[in-house]
Formats: structure tokens, C-alpha cells, sequence
């Protein structure tokens, strides 16, 4: 059993240990979540000092045959992006354990410990597959978890926020099952051998309606998964309703899953689809830069607020995936680990602020914190600052790569992308104005930082500060992943000096040694 | 010939007619506990029977009208399977109490006559089979004689199943008018040899079949039977419905559509593709309207067998192979849900409404988890061993050009969402309990609520064994599948 193996099962594990602990007893299950988390997080790090950072294929993985009648197999491993990317859900799901089992809540311990470690195992195996019917099942495996945690402990909407999740992601994730099959049969032909792994199938030649047919399933789902602008119709219900550690794993991690997808299966598998959609899903990804920042300015509450702006974050990311050049999708990869460390500290601080005025969130009921919490509005400004991409700040490095690869593609999208940045200072300051500044109310001092609170915070702010500084951290390791996903996509359409017709077909990612 | 190798047919028959007499033995408490008992035996010996058998040849016996090869021996392990999940269910149904030996005994002839379909080899045996456990299963609907619903629902089923009956023996007759054969396995020959292929007789005979088939197997629009009589008939005898009839109703399609009617594939190929999607999507549609467990489950019965159609139309080996484990699986979650369905039943006055089921999961958090799982797996969730079986049938269309067809499956899943999540969003609600705490689940009921929530889980996950299994009897089937 490899390392990947291990750390996608031992959630698993922790899930089914927490049976063993009898009903209502608090300090049994969430023991072991904090423990399964710490350990998981342990062998991700040890993977991640084992990991060849100049390869771009899976590694530390396994392959063996599951269902081999239907060609499926366990085939797990992981690349540049993805070690990042479970690095990103081991972390904060650790941190969110402990945020949990500092305020456990009174109803059904156990499953809510359980639920969580499931939806840990099914992310992971999502970044971790690489096989696509194994991406499937841990695609809706996570499905499931989420949607009960919303549904178990949620406010009074609850039924409804979940039972919208659960519909929208079930009609994108439906569709990519039929896209994968037709892929893979596709791609087997009359006589060929019939295989799932994504490294196999990323060699085949699509016809272009072909390619973009699947690829616009493909991405349908993930878009849906992300949210991105129309298909967010699930986000305000679910993120509204569930507990605030959930919605900031929905928001910080589940959304990666999506992104992840994007980039990871779409692009490299369907290049010459991706480049024929690129501006489509491009200007979506515009849109849902105006609109979340619009949005995220008027909202009321501050989780609303830190919800929009996430859309709008997330319109970055995926626009600077369809930008298809290496820097493009490097500053990609880089603002999905940054995005989901600010987010994750800014739901942090909406719950805290909410403890300290007994649960409530809306904004015009909060001001002048900072003169009580001096430690928290600091820690706030910081967060704040990385939220809207201040120059220093890590989410500055992510957007500005991001930036510059959509500027060589679609100069459009860039500049009206800009606006977003403009945008994201307005809601942010109004934010941080509204809660922290302003006139004294009620007792500020119980909004001030404890203990465990920044036993979670510290991590997510010393992780912003270094990536601020050295984006290479991130960006080194990606690097040789991100180009063997988008290189098929970017040869396409380019026209070279020479001014050359452009090519028609993808380079084979054979080439750059990603297999 | 051989003629062991009907043995498990002749078990499960002859044990069948055993069972009616034990039933009326004077002594009252042999009387109840031995029919039972003996069927149970009988079903396990046939089984056993057929793991025998496995392996061996294929082999016909009675002149070519009864085939054993690894379809018949597969279907005979399934079916008896069936019979036993379904004599537990019934165990200890308080309103059969002096009837025992007449439900025991014709459960068994029942599953007698869906072996025979999946074992026929001449067009009469095949209706033979069909008439056995129809016949059986109209007395069996309308056994609680003192409800009017139950009376009502043997009535319809066999006023409905007489129709469905003569237009497949109308339609058989044809075919043999038009291949002068009754022997599935010369059908092709003769239809080439003949060259009626392309002739209207056959595809009369065609339609015919299909039409009586359908209504056998519930497809739309010959399913207007299924709500009624499932909602009415004991509910112990409705999973049977559900799940017995539905495999031999395959059984039979795959004998001869996948089989010997193969060379005419190109006529069939696109009206039984067109069933499909209209079963998937009415029966999906439907079920979302229905505010009875029963019927609920009747309607997903209805849209699971448009499922299983998309895998007949595929007409390929893997498409057999897909409907083959597809049954399995169907049968696996079916019975967990009616066996939750059978136990709330017994607790709560019109247990069978899905608002009965409000907080099971927390009063009997067990049976909470044997209906989510059915639930979850009928409606696809990986790694459960409903997506396994959806998942090798869209496949098997895809591969046969049929996209659009797994598209119409997808979107018939995603229908069926609506109906499957409500269950087991209400199943954990919390909210006044509904349950009547004083009464006891008979064990029985709740081995057969486990076993089947375990093979759920363990179908999927272990699946390669039973595919091999799959595989082999698609490919084993006598006529050349393989085209």
C-alpha cells in the first residue's frame, strides 16, 4: 500500500472507529477526529518530502485492478496540483476539527465526527485518482457527507439548502458519468482495450465536436461543483444554512474539488474542446468575478459577504485555468491554496465575531470591535488584506500570475477581470470598516482571540505570510504538473512568430514526460 | 438428455406442492411452521443444486425444451434467493396465520415457473413458465380475503395479466408461423433460411412479444397494473412481485431478444430503445407524485425497468451481462426496502405511507440504515451496487451508440433523486415518534433487511466474482450472441 493509498483511507478508517465510541459521548469522537486528522495530515507531509517536484506524472501512488471486468481499477497517485490541493483539505480539515472540538455541538457527536472524516476520504480521493470512474465515486461520495452535514445541523432552511446542493451537483455529476463513459468507449474504439485511467486517455485524439461535447460535460460539473456563474443557484441556500465550519470547508476545500476537476481532467483531456470553450467559460468566469463582487458588497451578513467574495475568487481561478499557459494556470493552482487559506481564516473570524455577539452575523449590528479585541482586528486586517490581493500579500502573487497569462489569450477578460481586484478592496474594507471600527457596542472584549482560536488562525496566517513572500514554495512543485495539463490546450490556436497557421493537433503530453 | 438437470426445478415444484399439503395437516402448529420450513429447505437444496451444476456443459433436457446453461443455473441461484428473502417476510404475518400452507406453496410454484421461463427453450415452455407464476401470483395478490384492496388487486393483476398474456401467445404463435419452430436456437436459422427477416410477420410477431413482455415487466405504457396491485397485494408478496417477476420478465426478454431473435436486431433494436426512455422517464416522473411507500417503490420499480431495458437494446454480451448484475443488485435494495416497509407495516396503522417512516432512523437507527442504503443505492450513489449496475448499462449503450439513451438514464437518475432523498430525508427527520415501541420486529424480518443492505454494500465493492459469474452466463447462452 503506498502513501496515497493510506492517506485516502484513513479517514475512512477514523469514520468507522467512531462507532466504537457509544452514542452522546463527546469527548470519544472528538478525539478521534482531531487525532485521524493530525495523523493524515502527518503522512501528507511525509509524502510531500518524498514527492519528486520534477516530475509532472502520479507518484507515490498505486495501480491495481478493482473491477476488471469493467477495466476499472484503484489507480491513486498524486501530482504537483494535487499535493498541494490535499495538503490544502488535510490542513484545514485538521484545523476545522479543532475548531469543532473546541465548540462540539449537543446533537449526535458521533455522526458529526463521522461525516466529516467521510467527507475528508472523498475529497482526497478525488485529488488523488486517477483513474476517472474512481474520480466518479469519490466525486459523489463527498456528495453525500456534505449534504447530511447541511441537512443535520443546518438553520431552519436546511431541508431545502440541501436538498438544492444535492439536485444541482447530482445534474452535472450525471452528465460527466455519461461523458466518462462515452470517453472511455470512445477512446476504445471497435477493437481496442477498454481503459479509465486519465494518463491513458489523455493520448487519444478526439474528433473537435467530440472533444468539445465531452468537455463540455465535463465541465458543467465542475463548474456547478465550484460554483461559477448561473450554475451558483445552490451556493447562497447551502452556505447560509450550514453550520459555519462546514460552510468554510464547502467554501475553502469542496470548491477546489471543482477547480481541480477543471484542470486536472477537462483540459488535459479534451484540449482541443477546452480551446474551442475557452472564451465561453471564459467570460463566465468574468461574470462571476462582477457579480460575486457585486454581490458580496450588498450582502447583509458577513458569511454572505465572504461567500460572494469566494465566487468572485473563484472566477479567477478559472480563468486563469482557460487561459491555457503555464503562468496562467500556475497562478491557478497558486489562488486555489490561497484562496482556500483566506477563506478558511475568514470564516474563522465571522464565527468568532458571531460567539461574541451571541450568534448574530448580520452587519449592521456589529462595530467598533477593535477597540475591545485589539489581537483579532489585527489578525482581521491581515486576512483582509490577503482577501483583496494587496501587493505582499500571497492572493497578489496568485492574481497577477493569473492576470498576466489571461492578458496574453483574451486581453478582454483581463481587463474587465481588473475590475474585480477594484471591486474585492470595496467589500473587504467595508468588512472590516463596518465590524472593527466605528462606535463602541455592547462588550468588544469577548470578541478578543482565546486560545484555541489562534491555535487555528496561527497556522492559516503564518501560511499566507510565507506564500506572500515566496510563491515559489507553491509554485516550484506545481510547475511541471501545471504544464503537462495545459500544454495540449495552449499549442492550440496559438499562432507561432513565423506566423505559421496554427496547429490542429494537440502535442501528445507523452512528450513532456507526464506519464 | 439428462434429466438431472432439472433438479432445481423439480425441487422447488415438488416442494411446492408438498407445502399445500403440509398446510392442511390437523395438527395447527405443524400446520404453520412446516410449510415454511420446507420451502426454505427446498430453495437452499436448489441452490446448492445449481453451485453444483455450475461448470459443468450446457445441456438441454426434455427434448431441447428445458436448457441448462450458466444463464438458467445464475437466474435459478437468484430466484431462490428471492423465495427465501420473501418466506421470511412472510414468516410471521399475523394475517396468513391459517393460510400458511397455501402461501409457502404457491411462492414455491411461483419460483417453480420464473425457473422454468429463465430455463425455457421452446416458445412453450417460455409461456409455460410466464403462466406458472402468473397464475400463482393472482392468487397469492388476492390472498387476504377480507380486504377489499387485496381482492381488488388479484382481480386487476389478473384481468391486466390475461391481456398481457394472450397478446405474447398471440405473438408467439406467430413466430411460429413464421420459422415453423418452437425451438428458440433453430429461430434464426429458420427466419434466414426462410428469409422472413425482413418480412411483417416476424415483426408483428416482434411487437406482440414485446407488448406482452412489457406488460409482464411493467414498461410504459403497459404498466398501469403495477400501482394498483403492488399498493393492494400483502406487501411480503409485493417485493416478490417486484423483484421475482421483474427477473423472469428479463430472463424471458434475454432468451429471446439477446438470443434467439438476435438476427432481427435491427428491427427491435430501436422500439425496445424508445421503451426504454419512456419507461425511465414516466416511471421516474410518476413515482415522484406518490405519497405511499408501495407505490412509490411501484413506480421506481417501473422507471428501474426501463434501466434494465437500455441494457436489452444495447443487444451486446456486456449488455446482458449489465441487466444480469443490474437484477442482482435491484434485487439486493428492493428487498431491503420492503422489508423496512414490512416491519414499519406491522408497527403503525397505514404504515405503509413514506410519512410513516418519519424518524425511523433515530428509533431504529438499523432499519435507518438499510433504508438509506436502498435508497441511496436505487437511486445510483457510487460506490453503492445500484451505480455498479447503472454504470455497466450506460456503459453497454454508450458502446452500442446509444448515448442518447444513457443520457435519457441520467436524466431519469437525476428525476429520481427527488423521490429516493425524500425518503431518507424523512427516515432521519426528528418530530414526534410514530412508532408504536411495544411491538417487536420478527428476526426474521431484520435478517432479511441486513443481508440484503450488506449485499448492497458488498455487491459493489466486491464485484469482480459476480461479474466473472455475469459474464459467463451471457456468454454462455446458446444462440450466437457473440455478433
Amino acid at each position: 500500500m503506498s502513501l496515497t493509498t493510506v492517506l485516502i483511507l484513513l479517514p475512512l478508517v477514523g469514520a468507522a472507529l467512531t462507532l466504537l465510541v457509544p452514542a452522546g459521548n463527546r469527548d470519544g469522537a472528538r478525539s478521534i477526529g482531531v487525532l485521524i486528522a493530525l495523523v493524515a495530515f502527518g503522512f501528507n507531509i511525509a509524502a510531500f518530502a518524498k514527492f519528486d517536484q520534477s516530475r509532472g506524472a502520479l507518484q507515490l501512488g498505486d495501480r491495481a485492478s478493482w473491477i476488471s471486468d469493467l477495466a476499472v481499477e484503484w489507480n491513486v497517485g498524486l501530482d504537483g496540483i494535487s499535493i498541494w490541493m490535499t495538503l490544502l483539505t488535510t490542513g484545514l480539515f485538521l484545523l476545522a476539527f479543532i475548531a469543532i472540538a473546541a465548540r462540539m455541538p449537543d446533537s449526535h457527536p458521533r455522526a458529526l465526527i463521522a461525516l466529516l472524516l467521510l467527507a475528508e476520504c472523498g475529497l482526497l480521493g478525488v485529488f488523488a485518482a486517477g483513474d476517472l470512474v474512481l474520480f466518479y465515486i469519490f466525486w459523489e461520495a463527498m456528495l453525500v457527507p456534505f449534504a447530511l452535514l447541511i441537512w443535520m445541523w443546518g438553520d431552519r432552511t436546511r431541508g431545502r439548502a440541501a436538498a438544492s446542493f444535492v439536485i444541482y451537483t447530482m445534474v452535472g455529476s450525471l452528465l460527466m458519468l455519461v461523458a466518462i463513459l462515452s470517453a472511455a468507449f470512445m477512446a476504445k474504439g471497435p477493437n481496442g482495450t477498454l481503459t479509465f485511467a486519465i494518463a491513458d486517455l489523455a493520448n487519444h485524439e478526439w474528433t473537435q465536436s467530440q472533444s468539445t461535447w465531452l468537455f463540455a460535460a465535463f465541465a458543467l460539473a465542475f463548474l456547478i461543483k465550484l460554483p461559477m456563474f448561473p450554475f451558483h443557484g445552490w451556493m447562497a441556500g447551502a452556505y447560509s444554512s450550514a453550520p459555519l465550519v462546514v460552510t468554510a470547508l464547502l467554501s475553502a476545500v469542496m470548491s477546489k474539488a471543482g477547480a481541480f476537476g477543471l484542470l486536472h481532467i477537462a483540459v488535459p483531456l479534451f484540449p482541443v474542446g477546452a480551446e474551442q470553450l475557452a472564451l465561453p467559460v471564459g467570460s463566465l468566469a468574468v461574470c462571476s468575478i462582477i457579480y460575486g463582487s457585486l454581490m458580496a458588497w450588498r450582502a447583509q451578513t458577513m458569511r454572505m459577504l465572504v461567500a460572494y467574495s469566494s465566487l468572485a475568487h473563484l472566477g479567477f481561478i478559472v480563468l486563469g485555468i482557460m487561459s491555457f499557459t503555464s503562468i496562467g494556470a500556475e497562478g491557478a493552482v497558486l489562488q486555489m491554496f490561497n484562496h482556500g487559506v483566506v477563506t478558511a481564516a475568514a470564516f474563522a473570524i465571522v464565527g468568532i465575531i458571531a460567539r461574541a455577539k451571541h450568534g448574530t452575523e448580520e452587519m449592521d449590528q456589529i462595530s467598533g470591535l477593535a477597540k475591545g479585541a485589539p489581537w483579532l482586528a489585527g489578525i482581521f486586517l491581515v486576512v483582509t488584506m490577503a482577501a483583496l490581493a494587496i501587493p505582499g500579500s500571497n492572493a497578489f502573487a496568485g492574481e497577477f500570475f493569473i492576470l498576466i497569462g489571461t492578458f496574453e489569450r483574451h486581453p478582454v477578460l483581463a481587463v474587465l477581470a481588473c475590475f474585480g481586484t477594484a471591486y474585492a478592496a470595496v467589500y473587504m474594507l467595508r468588512l472590516y470598516q463596518t465590524t472593527m471600527n466605528g462606535p463602541l457596542d455592547g462588550e468588544p472584549k469577548k470578541a478578543e482571540l482565546r486560545g484555541l482560536d489562534v491555535l487555528y488562525l496561527a497556522p492559516l496566517v503564518a501560511a499566507m505570510v510565507v506564500v506572500g513572500l515566496w510563491p515559489a514554495a507553491v509554485t516550484r512543485t506545481t510547475k511541471a504538473s501545471v504544464e503537462c495539463a495545459t500544454t495540449a490546450a495552449g499549442s492550440l490556436g496559438l499562432v507561432t512568430a513565423e506566423g505559421q497557421p496554427p496547429r490542429t493537433a494537440p502535442i501528445t503530453t507523452e512528450l513532456l514526460g507526464c506519464r | 438428455m439428462n434429466t438431472s438437470v432439472l433438479t432445481p426445478f423439480l425441487i422447488v415444484s415438488g416442494a411446492g406442492v408438498l407445502a399445500l399439503l403440509l398446510g392442511v395437516l390437523p395438527a395447527r402448529r405443524a400446520a404453520r411452521m412446516l410449510p415454511t420450513a420446507t420451502g426454505i429447505v427446498a430453495l437452499v437444496a436448489a441452490i446448492i443444486m445449481s453451485r453444483v451444476q455450475w461448470g459443468g456443459p450446457d445441456e438441454t433436457a426434455l427434448a431441447s425444451n428445458y436448457l441448462s446453461d450458466r444463464f438458467t443455473l445464475l437466474l435459478d441461484s437468484i430466484l431462490a434467493v428471492i423465495g427465501i428473502a420473501v418466506l421470511l417476510l412472510a414468516w410471521r404475518e399475523s394475517s396468513s396465520a391459517d393460510k400458511r400452507g397455501e402461501y409457502a406453496g404457491l411462492i414455491l410454484l411461483s419460483v417453480a415457473g420464473m425457473m422454468l421461463v429463465a430455463a425455457a427453450g421452446t416458445t412453450i415452455v417460455l409461456f409455460l413458465g410466464i403462466e406458472l407464476f402468473s397464475v400463482s401470483l393472482y392468487i397469492l395478490c388476492a390472498l387476504e380475503t377480507w380486504r377489499s384492496r387485496s381482492l381488488e388487486a388479484g382481480l386487476k393483476y389478473l384481468i391486466v395479466g390475461a391481456v398481457g398474456s394472450g397478446i405474447l401467445v398471440y405473438g408467439l404463435a406467430l413466430l411460429y408461423g413464421a420459422t415453423g419452430t418452437t425451438v428458440l436456437s433453430e429461430m434464426q436459422h429458420a427466419l434466414i433460411d426462410g428469409d422472413m427477416l425482413r418480412d411483417p410477420l416476424p415483426i408483428a410477431a416482434l411487437t406482440m412479444i414485446v407488448v406482452g413482455l412489457g406488460f409482464k415487466a411493467s414498461a410504459v405504457p403497459f404498466h398501469m397494473w403495477t400501482p394498483d396491485v403492488y399498493d393492494g397485494a400483502p406487501t411480503p408478496i409485493t417485493a416478490f412481485m417486484a423483484t421475482g417477476t421483474k427477473v423472469a420478465a428479463f430472463a424471458a426478454f434475454i432468451r429471446l431478444f439477446s438470443d434467439s431473435l438476435l438476427g432481427m436486431f435491427d428491427d427491435w433494436r430501436l422500439p425496445v430503445a424508445i421503451l426504454a426512455a419512456v419507461t425511465v422517464i414516466i416511471g421516474n416522473i410518476a413515482a415522484l407524485l406518490q405519497p405511499g411507500m408501495k407505490r412509490m417503490l411501484a413506480y421506481s420499480g417501473v422507471a428501474q425497468a426501463g434501466y434494465l431495458l437500455i441494457g436489452i437494446a444495447a443487444g451486446s454480451v456486456a449488455g446482458v451481462e449489465a441487466v444480469l448484475y443490474y437484477l442482482l443488485a435491484y434485487t439486493a435494495m428492493t428487498m431491503a426496502a420492503f422489508a423496512v416497509v414490512v416491519m414499519r407495516e406491522r408497527e403503525v396503522l397505514d404504515g405503509d405511507q413514506i410519512g410513516a417512516l418519519r424518524g425511523i432512523g433515530r428509533s431504529r437507527p438499523m432499519m435507518g440504515v438499510v433504508l438509506t442504503l436502498a435508497m441511496l443505492s436505487l437511486a445510483g450513489f457510487p460506490p453503492l451496487a445500484g451505480f455498479i449496475g447503472k454504470f455497466m448499462l450506460f456503459g453497454a449503450a454508450v458502446d452500442a451508440d446509444l448515448t442518447w439513451l444513457a443520457i435519457v438514464g441520467a436524466v431519469g437518475s437525476m428525476i429520481s433523486l427527488g423521490y429516493y432523498l425524500k425518503v431518507v430525508a424523512v427516515a432521519w427527520q426528528s418530530g414526534p415518534p410514530v412508532d408504536d415501541t411495544t411491538y417487536r420486529t420478527p428476526r426474521s424480518v431484520t435478517i432479511v433487511a441486513v443481508v440484503s443492505a450488506a449485499a448492497i454494500v458488498l455487491v459493489a465493492l466486491f464485484a469482480d466474482p459476480l461479474l466473472t459469474l455475469c459474464s459467463d452466463a451471457a456468454q454462455g447462452l446458446i444462440g450466437t450472441i457473440n455478433r
